[in-house]
Order: C-alpha cells, then sequence, then structure tokens
C-alpha cells in the first residue's frame, strides 16, 4: 500500500538540503500544518455561513445574499469585520472574567479538534492513535463553556440556554459515543487514518455507511443535537428564550460563539463523512484503478491527483452533509425540551447499544466482513 | 412476553413512520429549491395592486353631506365630521373633515356605505411617517391622489401572480399585451350583449 505524498518528509528533507540541521528544520514544520488548518477552518466556516444563507432562500424562494461581492458571497466577511468592530459590552451585574472565559472555552476544543481531520493519508496535524476518543472528549468542554456564559450573563434567559445547552450536550454525548465506538470495534483501532484505511480498497462499496447503517442515522442525529442544529436548537430558541446564552453577548464575543458553531458544524460533519462514508477515498479505487491502467503508485503526478482528489473528496461530503442539514433546518420543527431527552435517553441510547452489540456479534460471526 | 414484542413492534413501525415523514418533509424543501424567488427588490420594484386594494381612503370634500353614515358604520367611529348647522340655508355647512390611518384598519365600510361616493379606496400603501400625528389626515391629505405605480418613472412595475398569463410565474419581461387568464370584465359584457 502506496502511502501518498509525504509533505513533511519532503520540506525536512529539502530544508537539510539547504544546511539547516534535522532538528531545526522539525521545528520550522511544526507551526505550519496547525496555522494551515486554522485558516482552513475559518474559510470552511465563511463558505458554510455563506452556503447557509443561499440554500435557506433557496428553500424558501428568495434570493438570499446578493449584492457583497459575486453572489453574496463576501456576506459573511462583512458580518465577521461588522462584528469585530462593534463594542464589546460585558453588562454591569455579570462576572466578567466568567462571561469573557465562556465564548474561548466553546470555540478553542472545537479548533484544537481539526488536530486529528485526516484528508489524506499523510495529510493530517497529527495522527494520533487515540484520535476520534480525543474529539469526543474535546466535545465534552464546550457545554461547560456554554454554562459559563450563561450562568455569567446574570440573566434568566441566558441561564435557561445554558442548562438546556448542558443537559442535551450530555445526554448525546452517550449515543454519539457509543456509535462511534461500533465504528473503533471494526477496525480496531481509534486512529482515523486507521478508520479511513479500514474503509479502503472497495471503493464506495467499502464504506462504512453500508455496514453501520444504524449507526449512520445515530451519529448523524447526535450530532445535530451536538451542533445545535434547528430540529435540536433549544439552547438557544428566539422564541422561548430569547437567543439563550448568547443573548447578552455583542461583538467579538458573539462572533467567537458564532464562529464555533458553525466550525463545530464542519467538524462534525468532516468526522462524519470520515467515519461513514471513508473519508478522503474516491467513489472507484484510485490505486487499482492506477493498476489497470498500468501507471507505476510511484510516479508524482499521480501522487499530486490522489492527494488533491482526496481533500476534495473530504471536503465534498462534509459540504453534501451540512447541505442536509441545512435543508433539515428548513424541514423539522424544534422538538420540546422533553422530547428532546426522551429521544436521546429512551431512543437513541438504547438503540446504539443494541447497534454496538450486533457490530460485535457480526465481528465475531463474519470477522472477513466486520474487520476480525 | 407476546405483548412486549408488540409494544416493541409498535415502537419500530412509529419510527419507521416518523422517518418516512421527515422523509416527505425533506423532499419538499428539496423541490422549492429549483423553484425561481418570487423577491420584488421593493424600492425599484413595485408590485402593482389589484383594483380591489384596499389603501389609503380618498375623500371629496365637495360631494360630503356631513349625513355621518361613515362615522356609524366605522367600528370604531373613527372619521371626524366637522359641520355647522347654517340657519339661513337651513343646511349643514361642512367645516373639516379628517380620519387618523394610525387607527384605521382600512376595513372600507365607510366607502362602503357613504351614499354620495365621496369616500373611495386608492392603491396607496406606503403610509409609513416619522410621527404617528402626521397619519391624522385632514380633508386636504385626503383628497390627494397616489402616485401610480405604473407611471412611476424610478420603478419598475411587477404583476401579481393572477395577473400573469396562465401558467406563467415570472412577471420580469412579460411580453407586450399579454394578458392574464380568463375574460375581463368587458369582454363578457360585450359578449352578454352580442348574444341577447
Amino acid at each position: 500500500m502506496n502511502s501518498g505524498i509525504d509533505l513533511q518528509a519532503r520540506f525536512i528533507e529539502s530544508l537539510t538540503q539547504l544546511g539547516i540541521p534535522n532538528g531545526a528544520a522539525k521545528a520550522l514544520w511544526i507551526p505550519f500544518p496547525s496555522f494551515l488548518m486554522i485558516i482552513g477552518a475559518t474559510v470552511g466556516v465563511l463558505v458554510v455561513v455563506w452556503l447557509e444563507r443561499k440554500i435557506s432562500a433557496a428553500a424558501q424562494q428568495r434570493i438570499g445574499p446578493e449584492y457583497a461581492g459575486p453572489l453574496g458571497v463576501l456576506q459573511p466577511v462583512a458580518d465577521g469585520i461588522k462584528l469585530v468592530f462593534k463594542e464589546d459590552i460585558i453588562p454591569a451585574k455579570a462576572d466578567p472574567w466568567l462571561f469573557t472565559l465562556g465564548p474561548v472555552l466553546v470555540v478553542l476544543p472545537v479548533f484544537i479538534s481539526y488536530l486529528i481531520v485526516p484528508f489524506g493519508q499523510n495529510l493530517v496535524v497529527t495522527d494520533l492513535n487515540v484520535g476520534i476518543f480525543f474529539w469526543i472528549a474535546l466535545s465534552s468542554i464546550a457545554p461547560i463553556g456554554l454554562l459559563m456564559a450563561g450562568y455569567a450573563s446574570n440573566n434568566k434567559y441566558s441561564l435557561l440556554g445554558g442548562l438546556r445547552a448542558a443537559a442535551q450536550s450530555i445526554s448525546y454525548e452517550i449515543p454519539l459515543a457509543l456509535s462511534v465506538l461500533a465504528i473503533v470495534m471494526m477496525s480496531n483501532s481509534l486512529s482515523t487514518i486507521d478508520i479511513v484505511q479500514q474503509q479502503s480498497g472497495y471503493g464506495i462499496l467499502g464504506w462504512n455507511i453500508w455496514r453501520q447503517p444504524v449507526g449512520f442515522f445515530i451519529f448523524w442525529i447526535a450530532a445535530l443535537a451536538e451542533c445545535e442544529r434547528l430540529p435540536f436548537d433549544l439552547p438557544e430558541a428566539e422564541e422561548e428564550i430569547v437567543a439563550g446564552y448568547q443573548t447578552e453577548y455583542a461583538g467579538m464575543k458573539f462572533a467567537l460563539f458564532y464562529l464555533g458553531s458553525y466550525v463545530n458544524l464542519v467538524l462534525s460533519a468532516l468526522v462524519f463523512a470520515i467515519l461513514y462514508l471513508g473519508g478522503w477515498e474516491f467513489p472507484v479505487p484510485l490505486d487499482k484503478l492506477a493498476g489497470w491502467l498500468g501507471v507505476s503508485e510511484e510516479s508524482s503526478w499521480l501522487q499530486v491527483i490522489t492527494a488533491s482528489l482526496g481533500i476534495t473528496m473530504t471536503v465534498l461530503k462534509a459540504y453534501f452533509l451540512v447541505f442536509i442539514a441545512v435543508l433539515m433546518r428548513w424541514t423539522v420543527p424544534r422538538v420540546r425540551i422533553d422530547q428532546l431527552l426522551d429521544l436521546g435517553w429512551k431512543f437513541l441510547l438504547p438503540v446504539s447499544l443494541v447497534n454496538l452489540l450486533l457490530t460485535a456479534a457480526l465481528k465475531l460471526a463474519f470477522p472477513v466482513a466486520f474487520g476480525g | 412476553m407476546f405483548s412486549m414484542l408488540k409494544q416493541v413492534g409498535d415502537y419500530a413501525k412509529g419510527t419507521i413512520e416518523a422517518a418516512k415523514y421527515i422523509g416527505q418533509g425533506l423532499s419538499v424543501t428539496f423541490d422549492h429549491m429549483r423553484r425561481r424567488p418570487i423577491t420584488v427588490q421593493y424600492p425599484y420594484e413595485k408590485l402593482i395592486p389589484s383594483e380591489r386594494y384596499r389603501g389609503r381612503i380618498h375623500y371629496e370634500f365637495d360631494k360630503c353631506i356631513s349625513c355621518e353614515v361613515c362615522v356609524r358604520v366605522c367600528p370604531i367611529n373613527l372619521p371626524v365630521v366637522d359641520w355647522e348647522f347654517n340657519k339661513a340655508s337651513k343646511k349643514k355647512e361642512l367645516k373639516h373633515y379628517s380620519i387618523d390611518f394610525g387607527v384605521c384598519i382600512f376595513c372600507g365600510n365607510c366607502v362602503e356605505y357613504c351614499p354620495t361616493n365621496c369616500l373611495s379606496m386608492t392603491e396607496e400603501y406606503e403610509l409609513a411617517t416619522y410621527d404617528r400625528h402626521e397619519l391624522n389626515y385632514d380633508n386636504v391629505a385626503l383628497g390627494r391622489l397616489p402616485y401610480k405605480v405604473t407611471q412611476d418613472p424610478m420603478v419598475t412595475p411587477l404583476r401579481e401572480l393572477n395577473y400573469l398569463p396562465k401558467g406563467v410565474i415570472e412577471p420580469h419581461d412579460l411580453p407586450e399585451g399579454s394578458q392574464r387568464a380568463g375574460k375581463h370584465p368587458q369582454e363578457i359584457v360585450e359578449e352578454a350583449k352580442s348574444s341577447s
């Protein structure tokens, strides 16, 4: 199995050729991928905000943003700049430290989670051997930030929103983790790279969606709830509690919440694509195709093509899921808080447990198909 | 044991049903995406109000006989009719007449019942002001006619859906002389005359 482009090795190699010692070359490389990932995540958010507004407009037979740039693509940039220049207000009776810390605690873990998102065999910031567990662990920090923001605002709506966010995140974490666990069981590894590797080789037929159809839906529902997307957007239900924990926020701190929620959506879609839709894999197995066409796996142009195709495929799959989420937003009404918890504890939890046991049984019975 | 199995079966059936309904809903929203937007770029484009549009009320001072029927049929007795009995001519002499459009609900009862047809509905709807007292129109303001959308050089007039030809839902760039579906009232009158 060819490992594809290894940018890190090439970078260090070329630097050592220039006479820079090996350690210094490695140190020079370290900030590069994380910086790239932060920029990528931010641009991804701008695209998602634009897409959300345009798709929402289309679903409601409107036009949507039109004047800021061609087709309104600069609208999210304009929104962001506006938010940066707005006055930073801290309410008089609020707790200034917690009030400031809240949005930071919400945004940081989401950005850090991008560490484990692979776009290719070597196109990942770090290949942690506990990758997917790292993501689940980090995503449970966010509700602390939300609760902090809700409590510190000294506002009944904020407090209610924060409490709702905490209840929702905690109860949907479990089915999410259980459905991820079924995948992990099949691929014998927590590393995101290994999870994609295990799905590769048979093109679209090898993707986990065929082996984990139940987990696929559970994960999607739980991910929507984790991102507070529309059927589960109770923490910011404007008809009931104004804007939930965001009520007292303005300017850059509000922008952090806004950014965080969209980055989280993109991240969930990316992780979803990696777990169930074969990550960077093309629907047709590319290396086999190259073998049939008689192209050497080592040829550099093939490696460049597979790497760029891998990035495109990952992003494309993620954006397809974002599209579904936006469409979902204008299709389903918001659930009540009791319905939300009912769904989480009485439906998703038992079903995901049964799914986990079934996967274990199938793994014992058919080790070939379910990763023995 | 059997009843529990039935319960599980019912629950599964309910789940599948719910999934089916969500799928149906998604297909509806997805279908809407290929439809044309119905946006009217308001200050530059305006819809032509229909002939029965109940806009601001127009009033003709000289036709009014100060009978106060409009006040009596008004749900909140809104029109103010200020008249005095002229003993020499033994007639009511109208001094002022006003309607406050900040309170009016545009029900059209006054227009309906006015015996001399001195009240009528216009197609004007842009009544916004900075001060609500400016909405209290006196007889001079009530006598003004609104500017027609079709004659405003700044505005592209757009027809409402009912006034577009059959099967057309796009009001932009209609061909010259295109008519709405069905017969016009005057055509029906002409047909009735020629047949009798």
